[in-house]
């Protein structure tokens, strides 16, 4: 019997004493409670996680640390092996003044006030109407807006690409039959075509959160609001919204430290539009030129941290924000 | 060009041509080779190509006892390029033999290429003397001789019949054809707003030199004589909007525009004609193979193109014998037997020998050059190659001025700078970079 009915009792949560033959399996093993041992058993479901966390993320970041303190020079022609020696904060200190860095940093910040409103607008709408109708077609929208979040970045940009090409792609005929002849790879349509681009990537997930928060919503208080005569506008704006003002908050999050990092549709457009994304365009650009072009891993690495640091201010203080006005 | 594109298939092509040993059949064969290392030794060689260089390094290894090859496939160049990195951080496992993958000059500076001067000297008169400029660094190999695929032109002669206008010859001509070609709303070249190599051979067919070892120092000089007869050439084209900008990320869009009748002339080399064929459907027949214009004061015919060497790494402990390998491999009959393509049968160009005649024609195809005989098509190519400049010193810090370039090329391109602008600008990138690196330089005036 032993251990089964301990776990029995210990599930109905009494408080009895163990019995004689618990205690004496308990003192055959010593080390562990059993709920120790549960406990354990729990968290090694979370192992791989773990795991996965410290040796991709984690150590990446120490790494980087312990990059970022160093500088390496060369001497004469540069032939030969260069010297790395202990620099300190130099290589921090010289990213807080960097204009390059600041500058796009600058750039993509003004990019988010405009964008990340934009998906939160566009993907709570959607998770509203999706909300709004009988489950069955609510799952084949669900399934069909998630499609552009499954589709890797990449290869989004390469279809994208496609998509406005001026030569052979469809939207620019498509515009033009309602009088609209537009370039979207010219230098004042690059940010649209660009916003576009991440809208149609990142709202299906964002729908997918908010839909999911919207579905915990009691029912009996719509049935309530609809007897007190509300319209179905009025219980989206006066119920549905605030219930989901937590998911809004996450998602936001997502998007303005998704968009702080944005990396891969800049790269991609730099080619079509060179003039207008240069090379240091967005943070993470500059941080990929210095260590992958100009081989300053050291320097590199200290923007890095730096760029983390600024995501990670910028997630707190929205985080803050947001919880004042909930309160 | 796509400087980005032609760089990789230039790399991979010439890297592949020159490691399977499509490359026989001349002087070369009777060349002295050097002594391989004493005794029986085992190397590695490195390479993304999957098709042929296995049976090269098959027939190597059938027909020598004292070395043997073995083939080491990468995923690609790209991962080639990361494995390489992480094997000479790790000083293990170090191949004797990479394939081109930077500028030599480049390589020396990361520190990864051996001095392998002694073991080539006595077999460089197989190569053309481009070949092996574009493997020296301060008169010293560093890099097994490797030549570029040269430029030559490919003009649509329908347009230019059609509006009376000859191809022109010289590159002060281009402008004038193509200011009468924009009249009929025709451009005369296109120059993608991402890639600056235009710049770079014309400079370079110029006779610019833009990096020059002065004892201990560099000598920069981006805004030389030189270099501003090719900025003034660009400049002329662009002020007066004789050009295209079609971007090379979007292919279908650009070789429908190159088809479409209203581009006459698109520079290229040899390995690029096959693309063009297969994309090309109203203008097939059309073009005609043409020599790349010349600068009006030209005192001899110069074609450009840049190469990237091949190298013994450092930490390889068998030098001789891998040069010994990639000798075989350039210019065996063996070799060039054991390299044909298996399905077609075909070989390429070997770029990197003094006379690419004899292998010129095989190369050209059946329909983008209407009447004109492959005969006639592959003797520019042949023409181009043999007097290709091959050595253009891109300095110590290539990899960082570059997209720099790209900027500044960029916006030269969208008129928002001239282009001479753009090469103060490049040049002033330069020497920051230098001086945060403990390089020593001159900016020569």
């Amino acid at each position: 019997m032993s251990s089964r009915v301990e776990v029995r009792k210990s599930l109905d949560g009494a408080e009895q004493k163990p019995s004689r033959q618990a205690r004496a399996g308990a003192s055959a093993s010593p080390r562990f409670s059993w709920r120790t041992k549960q406990r354990i058993k729990g968290a090694s479901f979370t192992w791989p996680f773990v795991i996965g966390f410290a040796v991709f993320t984690l150590l990446p970041v120490v790494v980087g640390l312990g990059q970022s303190l160093f500088s390496s020079k060369t001497s004469g022609l540069g032939f030969g092996a260069a010297t790395v020696s202990f620099a300190g904060f130099d290589n921090f200190a010289r990213g807080l003044v960097d204009p390059v860095f600041w500058d796009s940093m600058l750039r993509v910040s003004i990019y988010a006030v405009v964008i990340v409103p934009v998906i939160q607008l566009i993907s709570l709408t959607l998770a509203l109407l999706i909300d709004a109708v009988k489950r069955r077609v609510a799952n084949r929208f669900r399934l069909i807006l998630l499609i552009p979040y499954m589709i890797p970045g990449i290869v989004a940009i390469m279809i994208w690409l496609y998509l406005y090409s001026p030569v052979v792609g469809p939207l620019r005929p498509f515009f033009g039959l309602f009088g609209v002849h537009t370039d979207f790879f010219s230098g004042s349509m690059i940010w649209v075509s660009i916003g576009n681009l991440a809208v149609w990537g990142s709202i299906g997930f964002n729908m997918l959160i908010l839909f999911g928060a919207l579905q915990a919503v009691p029912r009996e208080i719509f049935d309530a609001a609809r007897v007190d005569g509300a319209s179905e506008f009025r219980i989206a704006m006066s119920i549905k919204v605030p219930y989901v003002r937590g998911s809004l908050v996450l998602t936001g999050l997502l998007s303005i430290i998704g968009t702080l990092q944005i990396f891969n549709e800049p790269t991609l457009f730099r080619s079509i539009s060179p003039e207008s994304i240069t090379k240091d365009f967005t943070p993470s650009m500059v941080i990929y030129n210095q260590a992958f072009q100009v081989g300053n891993l050291n320097y590199a690495a200290a923007l890095s941290i730096i760029l983390a640091a600024v995501v990670g201010a910028a997630s707190v203080i929205i985080y803050r924000l947001t919880n004042k006005v909930e309160s | 060009m796509s400087t980005k594109i032609i760089k990789r298939k230039a790399l991979s092509i010439s890297a592949a041509v020159a490691a399977l040993g499509l490359l026989a059949g001349c002087g070369s064969a009777t060349a002295p080779a050097p002594a391989a290392d004493a005794g029986p030794v085992t190397i590695d060689v490195w390479g993304w190509d999957a098709e042929s260089t296995q049976h090269v390094v098959d027939a190597f290894n059938a027909s020598h006892d004292k070395i043997k090859v073995n083939y080491v496939l990468q995923a690609s160049n790209t991962a080639t390029q990361t494995n390489f990195r992480n094997v000479m951080e790790s000083k293990k496992d170090i191949p004797c033999f990479m394939p081109g993958i930077a500028p030599i000059t480049t390589t020396l500076v990361n520190g990864w290429a051996q001095d392998i001067t002694q073991y080539v000297e006595p077999i460089k008169d197989a190569y053309s003397t481009g070949a092996q400029a574009a493997a020296q660094v301060d008169g010293k190999f560093f890099g097994f001789p490797a030549g570029p695929s040269a430029t030559f032109m490919m003009a649509n002669k329908a347009v230019y019949d059609k509006f009376g206008l000859a191809v022109p010859k010289t590159w002060e001509d281009f402008v004038t054809v193509g200011k009468e070609l924009k009249t009929h709303g025709v451009t005369v070249i296109n120059l993608a707003g991402e890639d600056p190599s235009t710049l770079l051979q014309m400079s370079q067919q110029a006779g610019a030199s833009w990096f020059a070892i002065d004892g201990d120092k560099w000598k920069v000089n981006l805004q030389d004589d030189a270099t501003m007869k090719a900025v003034d050439i660009i400049q002329q084209l662009v002020d007066n909007d004789l050009v295209a900008h079609q971007t090379y990320k979007d292919r279908p869009a650009l070789y429908s525009y190159f088809d479409s009748g209203q581009l006459a002339t698109v520079p290229l080399a040899w390995w690029s004609m096959t693309g063009y064929q297969t994309n090309f459907k109203a203008s097939l027949g059309q073009w005609q193979a043409v020599d790349v214009p010349q600068f009006k004061d030209a005192k001899q015919f110069v074609s450009s193109g840049v190469a990237d060497p091949g190298f013994v790494p450092v930490g390889c402990e068998h030098p001789a014998a891998a040069v010994e390998y990639v000798n075989w491999a350039s210019t065996s009959k063996d070799a060039i037997e054991a390299g044909k393509n298996q399905k077609t049968g075909s070989v390429g160009v070997p770029t990197n020998l003094a006379d690419v005649s004899a292998y010129t024609a095989n190369v050209v195809p059946d329909k983008i050059f209407g009447s004109q005989p492959a005969a006639e098509v592959g003797a520019v190519i042949a023409k181009a190659q043999n007097a290709a400049v091959g050595k253009f010193e891109r300095g110590p810090d290539y990899d960082a001025w570059f997209p720099e370039m790209q900027d500044q090329w960029g916006k030269a391109m969208a008129k928002q700078i001239t282009l001479k602008q753009a090469m103060t600008n490049v040049q002033a990138f330069i020497a920051k970079d230098l001086d945060s690196k403990g390089i020593k330089y001159e900016v020569s005036k």
